[in-house]
């Protein structure tokens, strides 16, 4: 069970690190923001399985200020690529 | 077959390296930022992996998080207002690389001269967590043994506010516009559950990974989305309630310090009796201080009259 849930672990991280090409190559800003979104939505999902893994329950508590601040972060962006536009 | 785990550890490793060069070669300036708030998410995850929850919480609410807002709305300030780049001369990049090449040797000698054996002062803090009125040895370090660093690191937050404040004095700006139904929506479903959270960590800091400094960085967020949605605009009449909550933490913690001093004992040496009172209190201060601090550094100008023409436009 564990070594399944490393190896998704592993499978996770190596999705995300593909989308740093969208980053790295943009080209517009929504587009990267949408992969840095990706990358926290996947953080998330790691920390679930990292704190079942290390069997830390604290992980889960990083996990909920990830998701959190992730959609700030978002919102953010959003609003001030709004008023940039007009 | 070797661990998965280790595999994991070491792409998250390289992912790191990686990153940390992408972020200083990449030539577009929103890309920067991108990276850089993936770097804190890696960052974060490599803390966890590392068997520190409480660095990792930090990073992921500070580093990552607000860091992120704050670099988007500074790369937002700087396109709303281009100014032409101030050439930097030869003398001043040598001598940069000059102080961070001391940096890196100084690092160096201390990570050689440490020895990987030492016990670490961990075996002193187990043994007197139970005099310090809280559970968690994380927060007995900050908020007893070590209380007068965590003093200084809310007078660096206070003193980054001050800077911000003198900068931009007189700088205008015309007030957001009204951002739309679906902002104000997620603004409502989102703003009660941040509290939740940012009150939840402030109080299981006592003995879990948590504290003042996230606790402060999740309510900071609340204050964000108050002020990207339009819900709450500053007023220059609200500046003196700014300034309590900026003091305020500083004011309480030094106060407990010197209280406590006057009574015949040291600085910071709470009474065990009503140790964990003091902890509470201090740190509740400190959490509102740290937000209001924080969401001020995002809204980024002292809040100044405006003329009616431009609250109309």
């Amino acid at each position: 069970m564990s070594t399944a849930l490393s190896i998704t672990l592993i499978v996770i991280l190596l999705s995300i690190l593909g989308g740093l090409i969208r980053i790295l190559r943009g080209p517009s800003p929504a587009e990267r923001m949408l992969a840095a979104q990706l990358f926290g939505t996947a953080s998330v999902a790691m920390l679930l399985i990292l704190s079942h893994l290390m069997a830390m329950p604290a992980l889960l508590d990083v996990a909920l200020v990830f998701a959190l601040l992730a959609a700030v972060t978002l919102v953010c962006f959003v609003v001030l690529a709004e008023e940039e536009r007009r | 077959m070797a661990d998965p785990l280790l595999i994991f550890d070491a792409l998250l490793g390289v992912a790191l390296i990686a990153l940390a060069i992408a972020v200083l070669v990449v030539r577009d300036r929103f890309a920067m930022i991108v990276l850089f708030i993936i770097f804190g998410l890696m960052t974060a995850l490599a803390w966890v992996r590392l068997s520190a929850p409480d660095v990792a919480l930090a990073e992921a609410a500070i580093g990552t998080g607000l860091a992120g807002a704050l670099m988007l709305k500074t790369l937002h300030h700087i396109r709303a207002a281009p100014a032409a780049p101030v050439p930097v001369s030869v003398g001043v990049v040598f001598a940069n690389m000059g102080f961070c090449a001391m940096v890196f040797v100084g690092l160096a000698i201390a990570f050689m001269a440490t020895s990987l054996e030492a016990p670490g002062l961990a075996p002193q803090v187990a043994q007197n967590i139970d005099a310090s009125g809280v559970a968690h040895p994380v927060t007995a370090v900050l908020l007893n043994f070590r209380a007068y660093d965590t003093l200084m690191e809310v007078v660096v937050l206070l003193a980054a506010i001050i800077a911000v404040w003198m900068i931009e004095r007189g700088i205008e700006q015309a007030p957001a516009r009204h951002l739309g139904e679906i902002y104000r929506g997620f603004a409502r479903l989102a703003l009660p559950a941040i509290v939740v959270i940012g009150t939840y960590l402030l109080w299981v800091g006592a003995y879990a990974p948590g504290g003042a400094f996230q606790g402060g960085a999740a309510l900071a967020a609340v204050g964000l989305l108050l002020l990207l949605s339009g819900l709450y605009r500053p007023q220059p009449a609200h500046r003196p309630i700014a300034r309590l909550g900026f003091v305020l933490g500083i004011a309480v913690f030094a106060s407990v310090a010197l209280l406590v001093a006057s009574g015949g004992r040291l600085p910071f040496e709470y009474p065990p009796a009503h140790a964990k009172t003091l902890i509470l209190l201090i740190e509740g201060v400190v959490t509102i201080s740290i937000a209001v601090t924080l969401a001020a550094l995002f809204h980024g100008r002292e809040p100044e009259a405006i003329p009616v023409s431009e609250t109309r436009a």
